[in-house]
């Protein structure tokens, strides 16, 4: 898994690079030193340390073992993408109620009144005091909350 | 006479009725955030920043500061009853606070670990009131170089002594910087890395991505670890018959224990980079090699909790100094509290004591009760927190994510910011995986702009010659003590290891 994320992030450090030297100036019309200065060092030194680590990984005969609750964790960060997919469509309120709702039906099963209350008094919770007593911004839906 | 003058404007500020209340909200949100595992005081601080955005900012930092430094007594009390401690620096706790409890002394380690957070925190405040003005006063002789070579030996040093492996340490530097340098720049006014978007010409707001990395990320890692599965089974009790309070042989004890802890936390908290972590880790590490029982650490020997404890709280306390006088944070935590008080209009930095000393003082006097209050809600509130470590983490952790996403939006009202904090909890979960230091990007996004910024005008100044760095005599000492606390920083890993094996 690390070397996966390695090779994604070698990717990444590579166009970034790719960009300071192709894209950006390394001295400004003044003279001095202009935008590309830094995220050059910044690009070489990324693409070296990175290609070494992922070298290094690559090298290992045994890899370590990946084990972990990957289900539940892929899950929740799923549910978290539509939780912040719905904010605008739904209304933070809405929102949060019904992602809530599915989470706890995940990971609180057999619970079902634990699940209804929590599900309902902290998105009201939470929505009194951002919008109604800090007056911060939480998403409106097309009920107007 | 200045210094008490200034102590006393602090306590005026400190003490009205609106900024106590912040004050014991602070250090009550801290002792919970403390509590939960896998929701450190950056992500909570990141969070609650929204929160305060109508208070009046001496309050609201006081309040933010208070969730700081709380954290650091709540997360002990898990390492004592579940060996599962609630902070990283919390850990050198569990070694000998676990078998305390497990012997039925749970009740003196709490009350002992309490004593400890509060004379190691209280000792750091009285060190900040006689240092943190003649520090802001030597600050003020610093140039660009100075100021670079400060950013680097704070990220040398967190790089070195956190984490398994420097280089993914230094590879989250870099990424860091990389993000820091998303934007307009700002000596010439050419967009970077903005491919076309008008979002990103203000460059990468680092609250989502504090958020992201250190909620939602670290939520992640739990739930990947079966956290939800495996809960709380593991609290000890306390039991209604048994002991509360610690013996005076335990105080006898440890006076020196508390003592060596305190200095020893302080002057790492100091050091831009190092932390609370890695001054409880060194503090156990001495605790053994002094002791005339050494064989007794980690079967429960009580100076090998306070020693940790007083130094993690003193080098909460220590992290203050760089914060206030120099605006370099040391920890991803510090960081947090700097966004919140740029976003207040106030520049932490050599000028900030002389230019708003109500603010400054009101915060150090704030220190001084925040730990009288934790000290009081640590001894008699501790059934209460007993009663939230059982609280299940598969219904904490769906809740403090919604906190998290919906914090993120209040702040700018921005979707696009929503999706960069899920973006960095993801890559903050593969990281944690892989053994990558979140802490190391959040403080390189931070420090970046000013890095770079410092980097450029010193070249500027020298024409291009980098032997400006050792030709200036303050730089030269930067340098030094830079590799000082490298060497030292390696020294501090090969010790750590001896006293986790």
């Amino acid at each position: 898994m690390r070397a996966g994320f390695l090779a994604g992030l070698l990717a990444a450090a590579c166009g970034y690079a790719w960009i300071a030297f192709a894209e950006l100036a390394w001295l400004s019309s003044a003279g001095r030193l202009g935008p590309a200065f830094f995220p050059r060092l910044i690009g070489v030194a990324l693409v070296a340390l990175t290609a070494w680590s992922l070298g290094d990984e690559l090298r290992r005969r045994a890899p370590e073992p990946v084990s972990g609750h990957g289900r539940v964790t892929a899950a929740l960060a799923v549910l978290s993408a539509l939780f912040v997919a719905a904010l605008e469509p739904l209304g933070g309120l809405l929102a949060m109620l019904a992602y809530l709702a599915a989470a706890l039906a995940l990971l609180n099963r057999r619970r079902t009144l634990q699940n209804v209350l929590l599900a309902t008094l902290l998105p009201a919770a939470i929505y009194l005091v951002f919008r109604v007593w800090l007056n911060a911004a939480v998403p409106r839906g097309p009920f107007g909350f | 006479m200045d210094l008490f003058a200034n102590l006393w404007l602090g306590f005026t500020v400190a003490v009205t009725p609106l900024n106590l209340a912040y004050l014991f909200a602070g250090v009550m949100i801290g002792m919970v955030v403390g509590i939960i595992p896998g929701f450190g005081p950056a992500a909570a601080l990141a969070v609650l920043l929204p929160i305060t955005f109508g208070m009046e900012p001496a309050g609201a930092v006081i309040m933010l500061a208070a969730i700081y430094y709380g954290s650091q007594y709540g997360g002990t009390i898990t390492s004592i009853l579940l060996n599962t401690p609630g902070e990283s620096s919390s850990v050198a706790s569990t070694f000998d606070g676990y078998p305390l409890a497990q012997q039925g002394r749970a009740g003196p380690a709490l009350v002992m670990q309490a004593v400890a957070s509060f004379v190691g925190g209280t000792f750091g405040v009285v060190l900040i009131t006689l240092l943190a003005p003649p520090f802001a006063q030597l600050a003020r002789s610093f140039g660009p170089p100075e100021f670079f070579l400060l950013v680097m030996m704070g990220l040398a040093t967190l790089i070195v002594m956190i984490g398994g492996n420097w280089r993914l340490g230094l590879v989250s530097a870099l990424i860091g910087f990389a993000l820091g340098t998303v934007g307009v720049d700002l000596e010439t006014g050419n967009s970077r890395y903005t491919f076309g978007s008008a979002e990103l010409i203000g460059g990468i707001d680092f609250i989502p991505v504090a958020i992201g990395l250190f909620g939602l990320g670290e939520l992640y890692y739990a739930f990947w670890s079966g956290l939800h599965v495996t809960g709380s089974g593991g609290v000890v009790r306390l039991e209604k018959g048994g002991r509360f309070w610690p013996e005076l042989r335990d105080y006898v004890e440890t006076r020196w224990s508390l003592a060596r802890g305190s200095l020893l936390g302080f002057v790492v908290g100091v050091l831009p980079g190092a932390g609370a972590t890695v001054a409880s880790l060194m503090s156990y590490s001495i605790e053994k090699s002094v002791s005339r029982t050494p064989e007794k650490f980690g079967k429960g020997a009580m100076a090998g909790l306070v020693g940790p404890e007083a130094a993690n709280n003193a080098a909460s306390s220590g992290a203050m100094v760089p914060l206030l006088t120099l605006g370099i944070p040391g920890s991803a935590a510090t960081a947090v509290l700097l966004a919140a008080f740029i976003l207040w209009g106030l520049t932490p930095g050599p000028l900030l004591m002389a230019q708003k000393p109500e603010f400054a003082w009101g915060l150090i006097a704030s220190m001084y009760l925040g730990n009288m209050a934790l000290l009081a809600l640590n001894i008699f509130a501790i059934p209460l927190f007993v009663q939230m470590i059982k609280l299940p983490y598969r219904l904490l952790a769906p809740s403090v994510i919604v906190i998290c996403t919906i914090g993120t939006y209040s702040v700018n009202g921005s979707l696009i910011e929503t999706w960069l904090m899920l973006a960095a909890g993801v890559a903050g979960f593969f990281m944690r995986l892989g053994g990558f230091s979140p802490a190391a990007l959040v403080l390189a996004l931070v420090l970046g702009p000013l890095a770079e910024q410092s980097l450029r005008q010193s070249l500027t100044i020298s024409s291009g010659s980098f032997a400006i760095f050792v030709e200036r005599p303050v730089s030269l000492t930067l340098l030094c003590l830079t590799a000082a606390l490298l060497a030292g920083g390696i020294y501090a890993r090969v010790s750590q290891r001896r006293a986790i094996s």
